[in-house]
């Protein structure tokens, strides 16, 4: 028996802190990404960002179509985020009023990875961490490392079970975290059905897509594509803007395009902590702002690389 | 002063050097003639060369010593004590320290750090912010950002 327990403890010693084999990180991801998607759960995260923090609750539970999922802000305003197969929106409580809006996309903890991880094989070298305890469940830190300067790094912390990540860390190169969410308490199982939507007013379509482009983007960092282009009316703005996404899959940067009516000054923007960058420039007779949480070189290569389309 | 004490300091005066030249002869007289004080001077001779490194064979010395300082009268002034040096202490007090600065560094604050603008915040950054948050993780939470302006060089000028 003996002889067994410093087998498996050897196993485990040889597994923490070396990359794992392609079939073993892409089981590891796809584990993750399909709890995070289909296993029923209810909890309690906090979020932090910097010197900000947030706590949020999340129900997720999967349907005929896939899943749905309920995000609600603890603290601050009120606020929702509603994700279905079919898409989002946002209901906030605006005094007596409910605001809603749709959202072109649904991305939150713990849903974090894509459906299909594994290209990102291709961009992130995946290593075992160690194992802790998150929730009062015990994980198994995963660490998903970037092979270039273009993305962040990532550790998540898979239940032992499951496989749901109960803790997310967005790292720099230094494995300094610049974001954390972690469940402060969590159930996994039933999760109770989501309440009826309050009564949605009419909304307008969020955007439509982009007929004729004017603008091409010609130095996109390795495995990043674009996955959206479309026009849409902004919150609390004037007028339409034509709205990019590039995406690796796992990083997300976003490119904006207005006339540009006056001569654009090129400004570098950068969060405090340095997890989000941006930048602006004149392309053509356009204003282009490239802004994403995205290390630097990725922001600016994609700013950098945009040129009026003859 | 009983004599014994008295033969003490002329022994002790005479090995240091510190007797006229009467005196000194007086004592190698007495020297000659008593017994007694011959074997105090040995002894006073052999501590010397003890204190000297000069030797290391006087079996019962200790015992004689220990026995004279029982004899010493008892000091009852008050003593300078060595300051009171706990460093153990002084390293868990500076551990503490690390501790709660680290926990204060890192804790959340309410306060916003002011931003070090070169330029000036560009006025529609923050319905951009917002609209990338469709595909961003935060919520709520708009980042504090931080402007600069950038000089372009070549074609992307």
């Amino acid at each position: 028996m003996k002889v067994v327990w410093l087998l498996l403890l050897c196993a485990t010693c040889a597994q923490a802190g070396s990359p794992l084999s392609q079939a073993d990180a892409a089981a590891w991801l796809q584990k993750m990404a399909d709890a995070s998607r289909h296993l029923s759960y209810e909890g309690v995260f906090v979020m932090r960002q910097g010197d900000t923090m947030q706590t949020l609750s999340v129900s997720n539970r999967p349907t005929a179509q896939g899943y749905e999922s309920l995000l609600t802000a603890l603290d601050g305003s009120q606020r929702e985020v509603r994700c279905s197969q079919s898409g989002a929106v946002t209901v906030m409580a605006d005094g007596s009023q409910i605001k809603v809006e749709k959202r072109l996309n649904h991305r939150h903890f713990p849903v974090l990875l894509p459906a299909n991880p594994l290209p990102l094989l291709n961009w992130y070298e995946v290593r075992l961490g160690d194992t802790a305890r998150v929730a009062g469940l015990d994980c198994r830190n995963v660490e998903m490392q970037p092979r270039d300067a273009f993305r962040w790094g990532y550790v998540l912390c898979a239940e032992k079970d499951s496989g749901l990540p109960l803790k997310a860390m967005v790292v720099n190169g230094s494995s300094q975290p610049l974001m954390q969410s972690a469940f402060a308490e969590v159930k996994l199982g039933a999760a109770p059905r989501l309440g009826a939507a309050p009564a949605l007013p009419a909304m307008p379509e969020a955007a439509r897509q982009v007929e004729t482009e004017q603008v091409v983007a010609k130095n996109l960092p390795p495995g990043f594509t674009r996955i959206a282009a479309v026009i849409r009316h902004l919150p609390n703005m004037q007028g339409e803007v034509e709205h990019w996404v590039f995406s690796d899959g796992l990083t997300h940067i976003s490119l904006f395009l207005t006339p540009a009516h006056k001569p654009v000054e090129t400004v570098k923007g950068e969060s405090t902590h340095g997890m989000v960058n941006l930048m602006r420039r004149q392309v053509g007779d356009f204003q282009a702002t490239v802004l994403g949480d995205a290390p630097w070189p990725a922001v600016e290569a994609i700013a950098l690389g945009l040129e009026p389309k003859k | 002063m009983n004599p014994a004490h008295e033969h003490d300091e002329s022994l002790s005066a005479f090995l240091d050097g510190e007797l006229s030249d009467q005196q000194a002869r007086s004592m190698i007289r007495r020297l000659g003639e008593d017994a007694v004080l011959r074997a105090r001077y040995a002894e006073y001779c052999a501590t010397g060369d003890i204190l000297r490194g000069h030797r290391h064979d006087i079996p019962d010395l200790t015992d004689k010593i220990m026995a004279a300082l029982d004899q010493e009268p008892t000091l009852l002034a008050p003593v300078k004590k060595p300051p009171n040096r706990r460093p153990m202490l002084w390293l868990a007090a500076a551990a503490t320290a690390a501790i709660a600065w680290g926990l204060w560094s890192t804790a959340p604050r309410q306060e916003t750090a002011v931003p070090l603008a070169a330029a000036t915040p560009p006025s529609d950054v923050v319905p951009y912010l917002a609209a990338h948050q469709d595909y961003a993780q935060s919520v709520v939470t708009q980042p504090e950002m931080n402007y600069s302006l950038v000089s372009l060089s070549g074609a992307a000028r």
